[in-house]
C-alpha cells in the first residue's frame, strides 16, 4: 500500500532545485567581487542614496572598481543621481551591462527597467488586492536577479543601496550570507537615531552582520561663501555617544551643501566638480576609513 | 484519464478538467490563486526548468508595465498532466473570464458604489451558472427577474 509521502511530489516542476540553482548563480556571479557592503538606515530620508553615489564616486578616485545596486525597487534613485537614467540593459551572454557612471563606477537599478519616471512598480497578477501576501517575495525575486543577472566584471567594492525599514538588512543578509558589512547612515534628529539605534541592534544581534561603522549626514550647513558651518540640529544627540554605546566605528560626518543636492539631481559627480568643498573633503574622508576598514 | 478541457485562468484560478476514455468519468482539479501566485513570485518555472533561465527574467516579464519590448514569460514543458497545463495557461495573458457590453457596464456603474462590487458579482455567478461569457442588457434583465428585484 503507498502512502502519501510516497505519491507526493511538486509534479515535476522540482522547486527546490530550481531555487537552488538560483542562489548557485547568484553565488557564481558575486565570485568576481571582493567586497558587498550595504548602505542601510532604517530611517529615510537620512541620505542613504546620498552617501551610497558620493562614497562609490570617491572609491572611484581612489583606483577601486566600485558597483552600485539600486535595492530600493519602488524609489529608486541611482540612475538619476549617477547620470545613467537613459541607459536600457540589453540581455547578451546570460547577463545584462551595467551602466557605467563617472569614475567607472557599475549601476544597475530598477530605473531602468520603467518605462517612464511616473510609472510605479507594480507586478503582473490577476488582482492587486491582497498584494501584500506575495509581493516582498516577488520583490526578493527580483533583487536577486538584479544582483545575479547584472555583469559586474570584477569588482573591489559593491555597494548595495538598501531602502529604509530595519526590515530590509535582515531580507539582504539572508540573500547574501556573504555580506562583507553594513554602513549606517543616520542624521543628528533624535528621531532618526532612535531607528537607526533599532536597527543597529537589528543588524548586528539578530542578522549577525558586521556593521562596519556609522556615518552622520546633515551635520552642519556650510555657508557657501565663508565656508563656516552651522549645526542644522543644535539640540541634537551626539552621534559618536551613538556610535560608543553600540561599540561601533564612527567614519565620519557630511554637512548639508544645497550644491550637492542640485548636482545630483542633475546626474552630476560632485566630488568631482567640487573637490575641495567641506562635503566633499568630508566624503573623502570616510572614503578612506572605509577603504582602510575594508582592506581594499 | 485524459485532459478534456480547461476553463481560465480567470482572476487567478484555473480549472483543468479530466475524463475516463472508457467510463466518461470526469474529474477537475483547480488552482489556488494565491497559492499560484506564490510559486510564481518565486521565480521558479511551473511544471520544471528544461532551459537556463534568461537574465533578469522574473523581473522583466513580471513587470506590470514594463519598457517597450520587454518578453512575456514563456511556458515550461512538463511531463506532468497537471503542471505542464497551469505552466502554459499562466504563461499567456490572463482573458476576463466576461465581456461585460457598454450598456450594461453602464448599468452597473449607476449602482451605488456601497453594493456595486456585491451586484456585479452576482450577475457574474448568474452568466456563469448559465454558461454565458457576454453580458448585456438582456442577461441583466434575466438577473433583474431572477432576483426578483
Amino acid at each position: 500500500m503507498k502512502t502519501y509521502h510516497d505519491i507526493a511530489s511538486d509534479g515535476g516542476s522540482r522547486i527546490l532545485e530550481q531555487v537552488s540553482a538560483q542562489q548557485e548563480r547568484l553565488t557564481a556571479r558575486l565570485s568576481s567581487v571582493r567586497r558587498i557592503v550595504a548602505i542601510a538606515s532604517g530611517k529615510g530620508g537620512v541620505g542613504k542614496s546620498t552617501l551610497t553615489a558620493m562614497l562609490a564616486a570617491a572609491l572611484g578616485q581612489q583606483s577601486c572598481r566600485v558597483g552600485i545596486l539600486d535595492a530600493d525597487l519602488n524609489g529608486p534613485s541611482m540612475a538619476h543621481m549617477m547620470g545613467v537614467r537613459r541607459h536600457v540593459p540589453i540581455p547578451a551572454n546570460g547577463s545584462v551591462s551595467p551602466a557605467l557612471a563617472a569614475n567607472d563606477v557599475a549601476v544597475m537599478s530598477m530605473d531602468m527597467f520603467l518605462p517612464a519616471d511616473s510609472t510605479p512598480l507594480l507586478w503582473r497578477a490577476p488582482s492587486q488586492q491582497n498584494a501584500f501576501t506575495w509581493r516582498s517575495m516577488v520583490e526578493m525575486s527580483a533583487l536577486r536577479e538584479l544582483l545575479s543577472d547584472t555583469d559586474w566584471g570584477k569588482l573591489d567594492v559593491l555597494l548595495i543601496d538598501l531602502p529604509p525599514g530595519s526590515d530590509r538588512i535582515q531580507n539582504l543578509a539572508d540573500l547574501l550570507p556573504d555580506l562583507s558589512g553594513v554602513i549606517i547612515v543616520t542624521t543628528p534628529a533624535a528621531v532618526a537615531q532612535m531607528v537607526v539605534s533599532r536597527s543597529i541592534t537589528l543588524a548586528t544581534d539578530v542578522a549577525g552582520l558586521a556593521v562596519i561603522g556609522l556615518v552622520e549626514n546633515m551635520t552642519s550647513f556650510a555657508c557657501p561663501v565663508c565656508s563656516h558651518q552651522q549645526r542644522l540640529f543644535p539640540a541634537a544627540p551626539d552621534t559618536r555617544s551613538l556610535a560608543e554605546e553600540h561599540d561601533l566605528a564612527y567614519l565620519g560626518s557630511i554637512p548639508f551643501d544645497s550644491q550637492l543636492a542640485r548636482q545630483l539631481d542633475h546626474g552630476r559627480c560632485f566630488v568631482s566638480t567640487s573637490p575641495d568643498s567641506p562635503a566633499s573633503r568630508a566624503i573623502f574622508s570616510v572614503a578612506r576609513s572605509v577603504h582602510t576598514r575594508l582592506n581594499l | 484519464m485524459g485532459l478534456s478541457e480547461t476553463h481560465g485562468p480567470f482572476d487567478g484560478t484555473l480549472s483543468i478538467v479530466y475524463e475516463c476514455p472508457v467510463c466518461s468519468h470526469r474529474i477537475a482539479m483547480l488552482t489556488n490563486r494565491a497559492e499560484t501566485q506564490m510559486v510564481r513570485s518565486l521565480g521558479v518555472k511551473i511544471g520544471g526548468r528544461q532551459t537556463e533561465a534568461e537574465p533578469m527574467e522574473t523581473l522583466r516579464s513580471s513587470l506590470a508595465v514594463p519598457r517597450d519590448g520587454e518578453p512575456e514569460q514563456a511556458a515550461s514543458r512538463s511531463k506532468c498532466p497537471f503542471t505542464g497545463v497551469v505552466s502554459e495557461a499562466f504563461a499567456a495573458p490572463e482573458t476576463p473570464e466576461f465581456e461585460w457590453m457598454p450598456e450594461a457596464k453602464a448599468r452597473i456603474e449607476a449602482i451605488p458604489p456601497f453594493i456595486r462590487e456585491m451586484v456585479q458579482q452576482n450577475v457574474e455567478e448568474y452568466a456563469r451558472q448559465h454558461g454565458y461569457r457576454r453580458i448585456d442588457e438582456a442577461v441583466m434583465d434575466e438577473v433583474k427577474g431572477a432576483l426578483g428585484m
